[in-house]
C-alpha cells in the first residue's frame, strides 16, 4: 500500500492561509490503513485545524468527508455535490489522490495534507517500511523476494556493499542490511547460486527517470 | 484579563475514580472553575479526537486519570492512554496551544487526593503562563 504522514499544522495553515470554506477529504484505502488520510485522521485534521483558526485568528469554516478512493474518478464523482460547495479542497489522499481530485475541479484549488512517502506493509503495530519502489521493471524472482532497489541503501544489484555492522545497515543502522536478508534468503530456499550471476546496470527507463508513466489496456478500453 | 471561568474536562477511567467524591472535595463552591468529568470504561477507549473535541468545544485544560501501572483491568489500557495523551501535548504544541494544558495523572495510593491536586496544580497552570 501507499504509506503517509501527515503534515504538520502549521504547515497546513499556511497552504489554507485566506481560504474560507475548506472541505478536508479523506480517503477510505491506503491512508486510512496507514492511519493518516482515513476518516479517523479527518476528524483530527479538522478540529486541530479549527483550534488553530481560533488561537491564530484566522476564518476557517471546515468540514470534513471522506470518500472511498480519491484515486479513482467514479468516488469522486459521488461526492461531486458536497465539494461543489467549498472554496478549497485539503486533500488527506496520496499525492495520486490530490491529483485525481485536482484534475477533476480545474477552478478549484486542491491541496495536499499529507506527504506521500512511499509504497511499503504494515511491520507491527504503527510501522510501517519501505517494500518497493516503483521501478517499472521487478528484479525480485532474482533476489528470493527481496528488492535490492528498495531494501539496500545503495541499491546494489551486485552486493553487498560491505559496509554493513554484523546485520545492520551502514547507512541506516536502525535498518538490516537488505543484502544480508537476500543472502539469508536465498541461502533458505536452496538459490544461493543465483548470486554468482553478474547483473547488468539497471535500466531505469520504465522508472521515473524516462518521464511520467502510462499503462494503456487496449483490452479493457472497449 | 478574561474573567469567564476555567473550564477544565476530566477524562478518567470509570474503575479508578470515585467521581462523587472529588466533585465533594474539588472546591465546589468556588465559581471561578468549571468541571466537566467524561467516564470511560477504560482510559484505552480514549481517543485523541476526545481530546481535540474537549479543546475545540472551549475547554483550557484537559486532565486525563487513568490506573496505575499494572493495574489496568484489560492490561494495557493505561499504557495506551499514556501513549496517545503524549501525542495530543505534541498536537497542541503544533497547533500553538501550551502544553501544560493537557495533564496525565495515575491513580495511585492517594486517591481522589491525587487527582485534585493535579486539577489544581493544571489551573495553576493555565493561569500562570510561562
Amino acid at each position: 500500500m501507499i504509506v503517509a504522514e501527515r503534515k504538520k499544522i502549521p504547515e497546513l495553515v499556511e497552504i489554507l492561509q485566506g481560504h474560507k470554506k475548506i472541505l478536508v477529504l479523506g480517503c477510505g484505502t491506503c491512508v486510512t490503513v496507514c492511519l493518516a488520510g482515513g476518516e479517523r485522521e479527518v476528524s483530527i485534521i479538522s478540529s486541530a485545524l479549527r483550534i488553530a483558526s481560533k488561537t491564530g485568528g484566522h476564518d476557517f469554516e471546515i468540514d470534513e468527508l471522506t470518500i472511498e478512493r480519491q484515486c479513482d474518478n467514479v468516488f469522486i464523482e459521488e461526492a461531486a455535490e458536497t465539494i461543489e460547495k467549498y472554496d478549497v479542497i485539503l486533500s488527506l489522499g496520496c499525492g495520486a489522490g490530490v491529483q485525481a481530485v485536482a484534475e477533476r475541479y480545474a477552478e478549484k484549488p486542491v491541496y495536499a495534507g499529507l506527504d506521500t512517502s512511499f509504497i511499503g506493509v504494515l511491520e507491527e503495530r504503527g510501522v510501517w517500511t519501505e517494500k518497493c519502489a516503483a521501478c517499472g521493471a521487478c528484479v525480485l524472482h532474482k533476489y528470493g523476494g527481496i528488492c535490492p532497489i528498495t531494501r539496500c541503501a545503495k541499491h546494489m544489484l551486485n552486493g553487498p556493499c560491505g559496509g554493513s555492522r554484523e546485520d545492520r545497515c551502514e547507512v541506516r543502522p536502525d535498518r538490516p542490511c537488505g543484502w544480508q536478508l537476500i543472502y539469508q534468503r536465498l541461502r533458505g530456499i536452496g538459490e544461493l547460486d543465483r548470486l554468482k550471476k553478474i547483473e547488468a546496470t539497471k535500466d531505469w527507463s520504465p522508472s521515473l527517470d524516462g518521464g511520467c508513466r502510462m499503462i494503456v489496456r487496449e483490452d479493457h478500453r472497449i | 484579563m478574561n474573567d469567564r471561568p476555567l473550564e477544565i474536562y476530566l477524562f478518567h477511567c470509570s474503575n479508578c475514580l470515585d467521581t462523587e467524591a472529588l466533585r465533594r472535595s474539588f472546591g465546589e463552591h468556588e465559581r471561578d472553575k468549571i468541571l466537566k468529568t467524561i467516564s470511560l470504561p477504560c482510559s484505552g477507549k480514549l481517543e485523541l479526537i476526545y481530546l481535540l473535541k474537549a479543546f475545540e468545544s472551549g475547554a483550557d485544560g484537559v486532565l486525563l486519570a487513568t490506573c496505575k501501572r499494572g493495574e489496568c483491568r484489560y492490561l494495557e489500557g493505561n499504557l495506551r492512554a499514556q501513549k496517545r495523551s503524549g501525542a495530543i501535548g505534541a498536537l497542541l504544541e503544533e497547533i500553538g496551544l501550551d502544553k501544560g494544558r493537557m495533564k496525565l495523572v495515575q491513580q495511585g495510593e492517594g486517591g481522589v487526593q491525587t487527582v485534585i491536586d493535579e486539577l489544581d496544580s493544571l489551573i495553576e497552570t493555565i493561569r500562570s503562563p510561562s
